[in-house]
């Protein structure tokens, strides 16, 4: 099979790309996303190729926005709302929380929409732009929460939440979007929701993570390796609701020891769910305290030294992985 | 005003409006007495008074035609086929009702009917009807929509973005304000300061008419021609409607705060008294035709109730049925 090089970006373009080419009930709508191609360029020549009937520019409204894609869902269409960033959906957090997600158990109407929304810092984007949201989605019932860390998860996760028949929030990190490139087929299988994947074995500690963290874990491990022949095993998580309580539990069973990581804020962070999870169903299992790296509880910070403080990257993430294995 | 005379519309039809309005008001008046007699759990918001509005347009609707009715808006459920039973059986939280007991009172709707169920929220359901209207266009039915909000709810950003929305993308929306002097207290003086609320159609660049809220046989006419010619020549309008909340914001409000010449301003207009001697002027429907209807209505509401009360509640087995689609 032929295979391309291809970026997260990219990726996510051309499962949207594969998407619109199949299923004519899918429409692309947001804030820039026609000609301009969106604030990041993900939607980028998508306009040209299928007309301004199905990829359009929206007024600046994200209730508005999200509210006609649950009116167009019940409807039969496959909306997917691009908020320019997930910062932003937080003036719509009602149409998600009390409209979208508890639509299915209250009217028995299937809502299959998709927002897709770039998270994450690592640019100097300060407090407005550099968010991480996604433990506020995953506590809202009803909505199906995914965030790819690869390009071949993106495009093949993309894919699976436009075509779930529920809510999904389908969330892109923007430091990846152009750092991290894969080589792979130029065609794809869709990724089913809820399945996570360990992305690096290992026998002396797991690392459970998603989004950016993944690659900060794997930069981590691999030092490890190196340095002191730790083993570390890395699970992305893909998918955070539902989450794949399984593999974390194999994976906890597999090596004893567990550090959680996650580039947003760490009290009441998605990492407090893997955390009493664990607890809950291996602590039995555990040969030391769970551990988490994530953001300290403020806001993100916009000067450089102020950021690289904020966000966990390779180098805490290994400090705290030597404590956990030497405990 | 519509330029047509009252017989331009069959008697069928006018009976069909006359009953809508009676019976709405025979199932509130139960409502309210079982809500004094602790009989109905949970809260009771009725639109006594203001039962000509959600008729008439209901009821001069095609039926591709989709509606977001609010909280005063009984008649617009009844208007598209809704069934007394099911009513009682949403009042009463039954298992056989149309939210399954999963949510209560005002917070129902019907595919089948193009009732959309209202979240809390206001102002959120204006933009997915609006939604759903696009999704009806695109698929080749030539729906309209009729979105109903309070004189209150014209002050949430989410009436701002989904008229905005509407306009900019020409959806055949009615944008129907009932203005009933009070939000739950607060009388129009505290809650905005333009002349009229039709009066901010300038500013959306869309039309906007006022009509009398409390007259069904106007508004019936008004709502025919506004609807034929926004099928035609899609576009959003705002129409206003004068007319008076005749009770408390629920039945837990005494509503010693509205004047009381207020109120009997207002009953000397009743919506169901001045359709009943308009229509028995005009020779379309006789006073002891209406009379009937009254009777019919009364005992069809007994029996509704009756048959609610016997039915099932949801069995606490399925609280977990139903959170997600699986299609
Ligand atoms: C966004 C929002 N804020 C507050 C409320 C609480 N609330 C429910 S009804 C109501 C008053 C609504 O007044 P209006 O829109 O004029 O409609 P009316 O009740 O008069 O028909 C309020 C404040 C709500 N449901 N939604």
């Amino acid at each position: 099979m032929p295979t391309v090089e291809m970026t997260y970006l990219e990726a996510i373009r051309q499962g949207l790309r594969r998407l619109l080419q199949e299923r004519n009930e899918v429409l692309l709508y947001g804030e820039d996303v026609g000609a301009f191609g969106g604030a990041f360029k993900v939607t980028l020549g998508l306009q040209e190729e299928f007309g301004k009937d199905r990829v359009f520019n929206t007024p600046i409204s994200e209730s508005a926005m999200i509210g006609a894609a649950i009116g167009m869902a019940t409807q039969g269409l496959r909306p997917v709302v691009e908020l320019q960033f997930v910062d932003f959906g937080m003036t719509a957090v009602h149409q998600l929380l009390n409209n979208a997600g508890p639509t299915h158990y209250r009217t028995g109407l299937s809502v299959p929409l998709t927002i897709r929304a770039p998270c994450g810092g690592g640019f100097g984007g300060g407090p407005f732009h550099s968010e991480e949201l996604e433990s506020l989605f995953c506590l809202m019932p009803g909505l199906k929460v995914v965030y790819p860390a690869f390009p071949s998860d993106a495009r093949g996760l993309i894919y699976s939440a436009v075509m779930d028949p529920n809510p999904v929030i389908y969330l892109e990190n923007k430091y990846l979007y152009r750092h991290v490139k894969e080589v792979m087929s130029d065609r794809f299988d869709p990724i089913p929701l809820g399945l996570a994947r360990i992305c690096r074995p290992g026998r002396d500690a797991v690392v459970l993570t998603y989004g950016a963290m993944v690659h900060e874990a794997l930069r981590a491990a691999e030092r490890l390796s190196a340095e002191k022949h730790y083993e570390i095993m890395v699970v992305d998580m893909r998918t955070l609701k539902p989450y794949d309580a399984e593999t974390v539990i194999a994976a906890v069973t597999a090596t004893n020891r567990v550090l959680i990581v996650h580039e947003g804020w760490r009290t009441c962070g998605f990492g407090a769910e893997l955390a009493a999870l664990v607890a809950e169903r291996a602590f039995h299992l555990l040969d030391a305290p769970i551990r988490r790296v994530a953001a300290p509880d403020v806001p993100v910070p916009f000067a450089p030294s102020l950021e690289k403080a904020y966000r966990p990257d390779a180098d805490k993430i290994g400090e705290a992985l030597v404590e956990l294995i030497e405990y | 005003m519509s330029e047509r005379k009252i017989e331009s519309v069959d008697d069928g039809r006018w009976k069909a409006v006359l009953r809508c309005m009676m019976l709405s008001r025979a199932i509130e008046e139960r409502l309210v007495r079982l809500y004094h007699q602790g009989r109905i759990f949970g809260g009771v918001y009725t639109g006594i008074g203001q039962e000509a509005i959600g008729a008439a347009t209901s009821l001069a609707a095609g039926p591709s035609d989709l509606f977001a009715p609010c909280i005063r808006n009984m008649t617009v459920h009844l208007g598209r086929g809704e069934t007394s039973l099911n009513v009682f059986r949403q009042y009463l939280g039954r298992a056989s009702g149309p939210t399954r007991g999963r949510d209560g009172n005002v917070h129902y709707g019907c595919t089948a009917n193009g009732v959309y169920a209202m979240i809390s929220h206001l102002g959120a359901m204006l933009s997915v009807v609006t939604g759903a209207v696009m999704a009806r266009r695109r698929q080749g039915r030539d729906a309209v929509g009729v979105a109903y909000i309070g004189d209150g709810a014209t002050s949430t950003g989410d009436f701002h973005e989904a008229v905005n929305f509407a306009a900019v993308f020409d959806v055949p929306v009615i944008f129907l304000i009932e203005n009933n002097k009070f939000a739950y207290s607060t009388p129009n003086a505290e809650q905005f300061r333009c002349k009229q609320l039709v009066d901010r159609a300038q500013g959306y660049g869309i039309e906007g008419l006022c009509a009398d809220g409390n007259d069904a046989v106007e508004l019936f006419l008004l709502a025919q021609d506004l609807m034929s010619d926004i099928r035609q020549k899609p576009r959003p309008i705002l129409l206003e409607c004068d007319t008076m909340r005749m009770r408390g914001h629920g039945e837990h409000d005494d509503f010693s705060y509205v004047p009381r010449e207020l109120l009997e301003k207002y009953a000397a207009r009743d919506p169901i008294a001045q359709a009943r001697s308009r229509l028995a002027e005009a020779g379309l429907v006789a006073k002891a035709a209406a009379d009937d209807i009254e009777l019919q209505v009364r005992s069809e509401v007994d029996q509704a109730y009756q048959q609610a009360l016997e039915e099932p509640v949801p069995d606490p087995a399925d609280l977990m049925e139903g959170v997600y689609a699986d299609r």
